[in-house]
């Protein structure tokens, strides 16, 4: 399975139909196939970072998949669909995802719903890393040895799990870029970790921190909600 | 067909090991199978733009042959040669790209794209790439009326630019809105020309009426030269 990730710069005042194209649009109309479902639909919580974020993932089944629904939409029975979202959205940027070895998996293509059910938002931290030149396989390893687990242990900073672990597909995006998409499950220590310090001892060599620091020191953050009605929570 | 674009930031001391690799190993090993072929391989112009950023465009059959290729270089037979581009390069960016309707190029023949890495005279391109604030399907069909029918009226003696392929970007591989024109320099001395004008490009007075017609879709694209390599399959 792949992953299609793409991240809208909405035109403000179209904010709400851009989000109806996404659900009574393009999450009914996947459901019809078998090749491609809605994933997620998040929008970058306000407070932040950049206003009138969104941020959607849909899966394909493969390559095969992904490129029989780009045709649909550069000249296919979804030409007209992309060409309305044109005009509800300033921009926006793709990338096309492997998940890696060890990520978690969101399950079968075939269950993911694709009836807009209503949940309670959740807020997912979704982090993107840029290993140096040539690290890439050990960064991956080692988040998978070793932050992976820390997310998991007790006393951990921040209480989320990753729900998908993924990377850019060569020639689908940068290269080497790993992305991964976080749970929270409690607030509160997300609210600690924005309003204190690091405590030292995470900064110690030997902590992931430290250690993680031969490989990459660029990442970024992003605080998302889910829609209420997001295929998945 | 698709068009895996990639522009590679390469690191300055590893800037002939890396053309290297693609000209006596990446070539050859795509070449070994009948689904993808190296193509274009494009110094950035020094002196134009960012320094040591190579473009290459790899031709593929269709999605199912770039997944396989991905995965080839993620974790399979190709990983190692993949490993070795990546330790020679700070990061690069990819996008898939497909021709729109009108592109002159839109399907090639992979059986008949050089591999030996045969050397040929150099030839520069202007690659432009526009993102307009219409809907993509109307700056492809403004490119298509507008630019692509006036260039092909020039006469061979008095063009600039030949326009080999027009692409848009496929769905999630990079930004939309964007298309690109892939444009052979086919006078230098008219680059210079252009260059070194002071002319302001008054739409009333340039040629025709394009860029004043084009303003109304867009206003922001970037023009790359690029110079092939001497042993590029295609230039």
């Amino acid at each position: 399975m792949l992953f299609v990730h793409e991240v809208h710069k909405v035109v403000g005042k179209a904010a709400a139909r851009f989000e109806d194209a996404y659900r009574n649009g393009w999450m009914p109309t996947l459901a019809e196939g078998s090749d491609a479902r809605l994933v997620w639909y998040f929008d970058l919580a306000h407070g932040s970072g950049l206003a009138y974020r969104t941020v959607t993932v849909t899966a394909v089944r493969d390559g095969a998949a992904w490129s029989r629904l780009a045709e649909r939409l550069a000249s296919g029975d979804l030409q007209s669909w992309a060409r309305d979202l044109d005009g509800l959205q300033h921009e926006s940027v793709g990338r096309i995802m492997a998940p890696l070895e060890w990520s978690p998996s969101i399950g079968s293509l075939d269950d993911i719903p694709t009836e807009p059910t209503e949940h309670e938002p959740t807020i997912y931290m979704e982090d993107t890393m840029w290993p140096f030149p040539g690290q890439v396989r050990r960064y991956i390893e080692a988040a998978g040895n070793i932050y992976q687990r820390a997310l998991g242990a007790e006393g951990s900073q921040v209480q989320m799990h990753i729900e998908l672990a993924l990377q850019s597909m060569p020639g689908a995006g940068r290269y080497p870029e790993v992305t991964l998409m976080q749970k929270l499950s409690s607030l509160p220590p997300l609210i600690r970790l924005l309003t204190q310090d690091v405590p030292p001892e995470v900064l110690e060599p030997g902590s992931w921190m430290h250690e993680a620091l031969d490989l990459r020191d660029q990442w970024r953050s992003k605080l998302l909600r889910t829609a209420v009605w997001s295929p998945l929570p | 067909m698709l068009f895996m674009h990639e522009t590679h930031k390469v690191i300055g001391r590893q800037a002939s090991a890396f053309e290297a690799i693609y000209r006596d190993e990446w070539m050859g090993a795509l070449a070994q199978g009948d689904d993808a072929r190296l193509v274009w391989y494009l110094n950035h112009t020094m002196g134009s733009g960012p320094a040591y950023q190579v473009v290459t465009i790899t031709a593929l059959t269709d999605g199912a042959a770039w997944e396989t290729l991905a995965q080839r270089m993620l974790s399979g037979d190709l990983n190692e040669l993949a490993a070795r581009l990546e330790a020679s390069r700070y990061e690069v960016r990819g996008k898939l790209l497909t021709p729109v309707y009108w592109s002159a190029l839109q399907q090639l023949e992979l059986a008949d794209v050089p591999t030996d890495g045969r050397e040929h005279d150099l030839s520069v391109y202007m690659e432009d790439t526009g993102w307009p604030d219409s809907t993509l399907d109307e700056y492809i069909e403004l490119w298509d009326h507008e630019y692509w029918h006036y260039m092909r009226q020039i006469p061979p003696e008095k063009k600039l630019l030949d326009i080999q392929a027009c692409f848009q970007v496929a769905h999630g591989s990079g930004i939309r809105p964007e298309a690109i024109l892939m444009q052979k320099i086919m006078n230098f001395s008219t680059l210079g020309g252009l260059l070194t004008s002071v002319e302001v490009h008054d739409p009333t007075t340039w040629p025709g009426t394009y860029m004043s017609r084009a303003l109304e879709l867009r206003d922001q694209w970037e023009s790359k030269l690029l110079r092939t390599s001497k042993w590029s399959p295609l230039w």
